[in-house]
């Protein structure tokens, strides 16, 4: 069971933490998300991240400490702690329901 | 000298006034040449500002007619202009605010075949659209023929901007490469906005056309600036130029335009 320790009372954007924690027990991820501190429990991998935060893969690319990832390659790139990590979300386009 | 009438000087002071606007400022705002593709959310604020900033001649792209729904957050266009073509609605709103500028209309969409010729006449492209082919088209044009380009995307309560200085500083395909596939992504029809969203994100397009035009501050040139209301924050990423972008990259994939599918017929340029 994946646990992601930020604020996710306005629906879980990662956008919308504010919490600054850090962690308490082994396994325990410290990452800076949109430029804010917080902690991870879960897979190591940034689909498992973005599962944990509520977030749709398909909706964003994600760089981690400045680096675009390729967006097919999501479960295979591992995370570590202090890595700094931006989703950047598609916006202001898409497509029909299909 | 100043080519600027007394008319201009008055209705221009509080720019003038600007000691980093002046009237040098407000001179380079008047020859300035702006095509904004999108009449709708983002195009709006944008068309608005830039009219009554002075920006001497302001073309408008857009094929689609002003609908009800679009009013919540289209604040360009009245209740009396549903069913009008958009472009007309927004030209005849601009004239009225601001009768000094030229408006150019083109009621079509913007295309892998019209896009050059247009932008020849253009120095600088405000993108306002609601659909990723014409988006990326926008990006690949303005890399091509080396023009400064202002991003700008919404969803539900989220929003997005980046300044492009085209084949200079990085570009939207050096942050985002390819399109999201088909159907990932909702549109802002299927999944929402709050229509002052489209007014905080058109507004700082407008500022960034207006800074790029007279050299005041900074840029949002290799920087990509996410707003989200729900938080009220920003958040800004670092947005250099990928050495493996397929546009502006070292060795270049994309040399000439591609058009991406639309998957469905009914999404028109500027529905954002």
């Amino acid at each position: 069971m994946s646990e992601f320790g930020s604020n996710s009372e306005n629906g879980g954007r990662v956008l919308s933490f504010e919490r600054e924690e850090k962690c308490h027990s082994a396994g325990c991820l410290e990452l800076v998300v949109q430029g804010k501190a917080t902690h991870y429990h879960g897979p190591r991998n940034v689909d498992s991240l973005l599962r944990a935060m509520g977030e749709n893969s398909l909706y964003a690319n994600v760089r981690i400490n400045g680096d675009v990832l390729d967006r097919r390659d999501f479960e295979n790139v591992s995370i570590k702690t202090d890595d700094t990590i931006d989703i950047l979300y598609f916006m202001g386009g898409g497509a029909c329901s299909t | 000298m100043f080519d600027l009438t007394d008319e201009e000087i008055l209705r221009y002071s509080r720019h003038i006034i600007l000691s980093e606007v002046g009237g040098t400022g407000q001179q380079k705002l008047k020859e300035a040449r702006v095509l904004v593709v999108g009449a709708g959310g983002l195009g709006s604020p944008v068309l608005l500002y830039l009219a009554a900033a002075g920006v001497g001649r302001i073309g408008v792209i857009e094929d689609d007619v002003v609908d009800v729904t679009n009013l919540q957050r289209q604040v360009i266009h009245a209740t009396a202009d549903v069913d009008k073509p958009k472009v007309h609605s927004a030209s005849e709103t601009m004239k009225q605010i601001n009768p000094l500028i030229e408006v150019d209309v083109y009621h079509e969409r913007l295309t892998r075949d019209n896009i050059f010729p247009l932008l020849e006449n253009y120095d600088i492209v405000v993108d306002g659209v609601d659909n990723f082919p014409t988006r990326y088209l926008i990006n690949d044009a303005c890399v091509m023929k080396k023009k400064f380009l202002v991003e700008g995307g919404i969803l539900r309560f989220m929003g997005l901007i980046m300044s492009i200085n085209g084949g200079e500083t990085a570009c939207y395909r050096c942050v985002f490469e390819e399109p999201p596939p088909p159907g990932t992504v909702p549109s802002c029809a299927e999944a929402g906005i709050l229509g002052a969203v489209a007014g905080v994100v058109g507004t700082l397009q407008a500022t960034e056309v207006l800074k790029i035009i007279t050299g005041v501050g900074e840029p949002l040139f290799n920087r990509l600036l996410q707003f989200d209301a729900e938080g009220l924050r920003f958040h800004e990423v670092n947005a250099r130029r990928n050495p493996k972008c397929p546009v502006c990259g070292e060795n270049p994939t994309i040399t000439e335009l591609i058009e991406y599918a639309y998957t469905c017929e009914t999404q028109a340029p500027g529905s954002s």
